[in-house]
């Protein structure tokens, strides 16, 4: 078949799978986050209201269920209970923020582990940039601990802690523990689709760090053994930076945070760059429910 | 046969694997080379337990037509349709087109769709997921309103929608992203006849514009024969027939569906398509 001569324009690979670079590679994500972010905008939307749009006190759900959570540990606190290892601020108040500091970590390893099995159905109907769904991850995240955060935060100050202006500084030393929980949540997903052993193992994984990161027991803590894994365990300096950073106003071991975060941050690069790599992958493999 | 060439496809094949166990060790071998960035060398040889769900195509769709691909369940239409919108991953083959080219697919007209949402918010939602900002939605909202002739109805819950309802709403807000080709993969199952009837219409005249085709896939071969400017045949992932006489290469899909047939079950089988699909 001749082509004809009318046609000028060069036919182009519809959709160009060969490997980029890694400044092109980020700049054709920022570039797809701004083209979708009206679908974002959605997305957020239809997670955090789908599940009040029947009840008639709507969001105020939010905020309920913290509270009810700080109101046993204020109970538990007048009922006396053990005061173990040696903690700066009141145990209550160290156990809740700590836990919720480990919240953020775990939360967003948990949705974002679920991005290719729970969105499979519609990634395979409509083609759309799937990194849109991390970042939806990632603001849905933030929402759901800001606010059960702000509510810890009021009961550290009725617990009599004083805040110095260091603490302002928390949110940016969060981040190295959000770029570590999304990086394990990302390959989760991946895993989830194809190595369902593998993602179990993570899951089981993740629940166990927790024991092996000062989280209802203070770092000073002496357990032999236990102490030892706790002071390699990298949580414990992400953790307890951005806990001491708040509560007290200083750099709890700032030299081994600064290498953890900046491992974090490699580490993430590198799992987006097999997310990128991958994610259409996996669609193949899924397998419709 | 000179109108410009808008999508090429050449020698493009796909595989799937027919085990589910197997389904999922390729998927961490294939994950471990793309992670590795190593090369992958069993990309186009069949491993243990896999088949050819596509086999070397090859096709060109042209600007101005409506392409009816038929082809019978489980033939690779859907496959060929996710490859050309992106969705799969390109391994075997090319596939080209203009440049800037917007594809639109509509697969299943429900994904993406919330139920305890209004239908103008379900607007919003799918219209967002095709790419389209909140600016480009407010301007095609009196099209969409007025193309699904849902009026009120929009602002009730979309969970109370009858399956009619939805179809017209879906597929509204899919006409209104304008596409340079739209791809329809058996979208139009569903709705009532004055709606289907709209949007065959409206298909036609869609493709008159500069730069538009549609590719129509359906088993419907009634509607094919009204809609399509040229079909092509799929058959157990292979393209065996394409031609622009529409009503010859409708027989030869139901010909070559009863193949197996003798002589006189053949007569019989095509009377009953004709009684009950044509």
């Amino acid at each position: 078949m001749e082509q004809p001569e009318e046609q000028i324009s060069p036919l182009m690979d519809l959709h160009p799978s060969g490997r980029v670079g890694f400044v092109r590679r980020w700049r054709m994500l920022f570039q797809n986050i701004r083209t979708y972010r009206f679908f974002i905008r959605q997305l957020v939307r239809i997670n955090i209201l789908t599940e009040f749009k029947r009840s008639f006190i709507g969001l105020s759900w939010l905020f309920i269920v913290p509270i009810l959570a700080v109101l046993v540990w204020i109970l538990l606190n007048g009922a006396g209970i053990v005061e173990p290892g040696d903690t700066a601020i009141p145990y209550p108040a160290y156990v809740l923020l700590s836990t919720s500091i480990w919240g953020f970590f775990a939360d967003i390893y948990k949705s974002s582990s679920t991005l290719f099995s729970n969105n499979g159905r519609i990634m395979i109907m409509t083609h759309f940039p799937r990194e849109v769904l991390i970042v939806e991850k990632v603001i849905v995240h933030l929402i759901r601990f800001s606010v059960p955060f702000a509510i810890n935060l009021i009961v550290l100050l009725y617990f009599g802690v004083k805040l110095s202006w260091v603490a302002l500084l928390f949110p940016i030393a969060l981040i190295p523990l959000l770029l570590v929980g999304l990086g394990l949540g990302l390959i989760g997903a991946l895993l989830k689709i194809v190595a369902v052993d593998l993602s179990n193992l993570m899951d089981e994984g993740i629940r166990l760090l927790m024991f092996i990161t000062p989280i209802v027991y203070a770092p000073k803590i002496q357990l032999g053994w236990l102490s030892d894994i706790v002071h390699l365990n990298p949580m414990t300096y992400l953790v307890g930076f951005c806990r001491d950073v708040l509560t007290q106003g200083t750099f709890y071991e700032a030299r081994n945070y600064l290498i953890c975060s900046l491992v974090a941050l490699v580490f993430f690069l590198f799992v987006m760059r097999i997310f990128k790599a991958s994610e259409s992958r996996i669609l193949e493999r899924l397998i419709n429910i | 046969m000179n109108e410009k060439v808008l999508i090429s496809i050449q020698g493009l094949s796909k595989k799937f694997s027919k085990d589910i166990k197997y389904n999922m060790y390729y998927g961490i071998k294939d994950l471990l080379y793309d992670g590795l960035m190593l090369q992958n060398t069993q990309k186009e040889v069949l491993r243990k337990r896999e088949f050819w769900a596509l086999k070397d195509i090859n096709f060109d769709l042209r600007e101005g037509e409506i392409l009816g691909v038929v082809g019978t369940n489980g033939s690779g239409k859907t496959t060929l349709m996710r490859l050309i919108a992106g969705i799969y991953p390109l391994e075997i083959g090319s596939i080209k087109g203009v440049a800037n080219l917007k594809v639109t697919a509509i697969f299943a007209l429900r994904s993406g769709m919330q139920f305890l949402f209004t239908g103008r918010e379900n607007i919003y939602i799918k219209g967002s997921m095709y790419g389209m900002s909140k600016e480009a939605l407010d301007a095609k909202m009196d099209f969409i309103e007025s193309f699904s002739e849902l009026g009120d109805k929009l602002d009730r819950p979309y969970g109370n929608y009858s399956s009619g309802m939805r179809a017209r709403l879906a597929y509204s807000i899919a006409v209104a992203t304008e596409p340079d080709v739209f791809i329809i993969d058996e979208a139009l199952a569903v709705g009532d006849s004055l709606f289907k009837a709209k949007c065959l219409e409206h298909l036609k005249q869609y493709v008159q514009q500069k730069g538009k085709a549609v590719i129509f896939i359906s088993n419907n071969i009634r509607k094919v024969m009204k809609v399509a400017s040229r079909v092509a045949v799929l058959d157990k992932g292979q393209l065996i027939h394409q031609s622009e006489d529409v009503p010859a290469a409708l027989d030869y899909y139901i010909r070559n569906c009863l193949k197996h047939l003798g002589e006189e079950q053949l007569k019989d089988q095509l009377q009953k398509i004709k009684e009950y699909d044509m």
